[in-house]
């Protein structure tokens, strides 16, 4: 797909891509849409949830896509925008939290956030993403040192298992979307791990046969 | 012959609070908000009429419109949870109107009762002697809550109407189940089709309504045509749509949410601000249609503003242990 690998190098289609769905909400409510209307806060505030899981979700595909897709192009077009799309996830996520804060009126409700399950979930990835992307400035990689840099990103699989557990805790029956959006993650994880456990194996000098 | 001592709280029919006191919404809005156009003058008909039996609809005085300020219409039809047409708040909109009759309908009462019956929805209304306007808070257990010009007819005189014998102590009832006009039930999401439960007593209380109409007009489909249960203390899940049947019990039913989730959906949902939902506070709730852009939120009350009526229900019961 060298066209796609090509609109991947542009990066404000990149930009586009990734902005538009945050200006999605404006439709229904210039259309006056009275489901939207009813309370649109509330509107906002699960549409700007659901991107912030969707780019950390994106993002953390791009590192199993490389390993397992070495020759790819597109993985590597699309590893080229590893920050920018975990940064996006991390700007999406504080839309939502600033979203919640208005919506329950203040501050006062993260007392109560912390004793549920289903809140504090979502408090603690969005507080990795914010730490996660603070760390993603040029200083703070030079200042972590690559290793340590790479372990404390590591901590973006934790979000995205909390994410996906706020998300799908938000209705009263289990959204099939959180399967959609992280389903896919999930799958290359698995492909990774039986390559690399096949791999091991394979290096492996064979095993003197037991005796019963 | 049938005589009827007329109650206390009825008005004469000259007291019959005019359509044009009620707009709250001017009318066109009603039309265009139940996507009423060139075939409107079929349904408009419906619309206008719809389950009264041909009786007008009296405001009853002691929950008159004036006392709380009434959600706009359109709000009350197009944000609803109806799992049935689909579980985003828009679905039951759209899809419970594509050719989904809620007419001809027929109620059954049956278990035990001394007089077991099936009646035609309007027959049922005409026996019942009409309906009344009542204006109510509705309060959903997802923590949003509403203010509704119901109307209907108290469901203490179909409880009379179907004699229960003495070891009758429980309501069971049941939605439609139509898995072909009803495209929500094709999902095996919750067991249908959808049922609830009530105490015979919380059932004869002067509160508990069946609605049959919304701002004098018929219930639209989305909100549970053509009957739905409305218990105005308890959390909106409790208000069944689209009664098929009724069953009277000697043991207490099992309602829909509580076979999901009974950790988090009890058989009383009763509103209360002091037991929260495990997932969220249930100490407030959002004003649907709120002032502005970001709404409001208000405190929520004790029985959601009923107390003074329906906490002698429960006395000696622990209601964080009886949720």
């Amino acid at each position: 797909m060298p066209f796609l690998e090509k609109l991947l190098r542009v990066k404000w289609f990149v930009l586009a891509v990734i902005a538009l769905p945050g200006l999605w909400p404006a439709w229904p409510l210039w259309q006056q849409n009275p489901s939207v209307l009813a309370d649109p806060l509330k509107f906002i505030l699960h549409h700007f949830g659901f991107w912030a899981c969707v780019w950390l979700a994106v993002v953390l595909t791009f590192t199993p896509l490389r390993v397992l897709f070495p020759k790819s192009g597109l993985a590597l077009a699309l590893n080229r925008h590893r920050r920018l799309v975990g940064v996006s996830a991390f700007v999406y996520a504080a839309l939502h939290f600033a979203t919640h804060l208005v919506y329950e009126g203040g501050f006062a409700i993260l007392a109560s956030d912390i004793k549920k399950p289903f809140l504090l979930t979502g408090l603690i990835a969005f507080t990795i993403l914010l730490v996660l992307a603070i760390t993603s400035l040029h200083a703070a990689v030079r200042w972590l040192g690559g290793k340590r840099w790479k372990n404390l990103h590591r901590l973006a699989y934790v979000a995205a298992a909390l994410a996906a557990y706020h998300q799908a805790a938000a209705r009263k029956i289990f959204p099939v979307q959180v399967l959609l959006i992280f389903g896919p993650l999930v799958a290359l994880e698995l492909m990774r791990v039986v390559r690399l456990a096949g791999r091991q194996s394979a290096s492996r000098p064979v095993a003197a046969p037991t005796r019963e | 012959m049938n005589i009827r001592t007329p109650q206390d709280w009825e008005l004469p029919e000259s007291a019959v609070t005019a359509e044009s006191l009620y707009q709250l919404r001017p009318r066109r809005d009603f039309l265009r908000t139940l996507g009423i156009g060139l075939a409107g003058a079929a349904l408009s008909s419906r619309h206008l009429l719809g389950a009264t039996g041909g009786f007008p609809s009296l405001e009853n005085p002691a929950y008159p419109a004036s006392a709380l300020k009434p959600t706009p219409y359109e709000f009350i039809t197009s944000y609803n949870n109806f799992y049935e047409f689909g579980t985003d708040k828009a679905d039951p909109k759209m899809y419970a109107n594509r050719g989904w009759k809620s007419e001809p309908w027929t109620l059954e009462l049956a278990g035990l009762v001394r007089a077991p019956a099936k009646f035609d929805v309007n027959d049922l209304i005409k026996q019942l002697g009409g309906i009344e306007q009542r204006v109510y808070r509705h309060r959903c257990v997802e923590a949003w809550s509403m203010v509704v010009p119901w109307d209907g007819f108290p469901l203490a005189k179909l409880v009379a109407l179907a004699d229960p014998k003495p070891e009758a102590k429980f309501l069971k009832f049941t939605t439609l189940l139509d898995r072909v006009s009803m495209p929500g039930q094709k999902d095996n999401i919750i067991e249908w089709p959808y049922v609830e439960g009530l105490r015979l007593d919380e059932a004869n209380h002067e509160l508990a309504f069946i609605a049959t109409g919304i701002y004098g007009k018929a219930i639209p489909n989305q909100n549970g045509a053509p009957l739905r249960l409305v218990v105005p203390w308890k959390y909106g899940f409790k208000g069944i749509k689209s009664i098929v049947k009724i069953e009277f019990t000697a043991k207490a039913p099992r309602n829909t949410w509580n076979l999901m989730a009974p950790d988090e959906y009890g058989f009383y949902a009763n509103v209360n601000p002091n037991v929260d939902h495990p997932r969220w506070s249930q100490a407030s709730e959002r004003v649907i249609g709120g002032k502005g852009f970001a709404g409001s939120r208000q405190r929520t009350l004790m029985f959601n503003g009923y107390e003074a009526q329906v906490a002698g229900l429960y006395k000696g019961l622990d209601l964080a242990k009886y949720y």
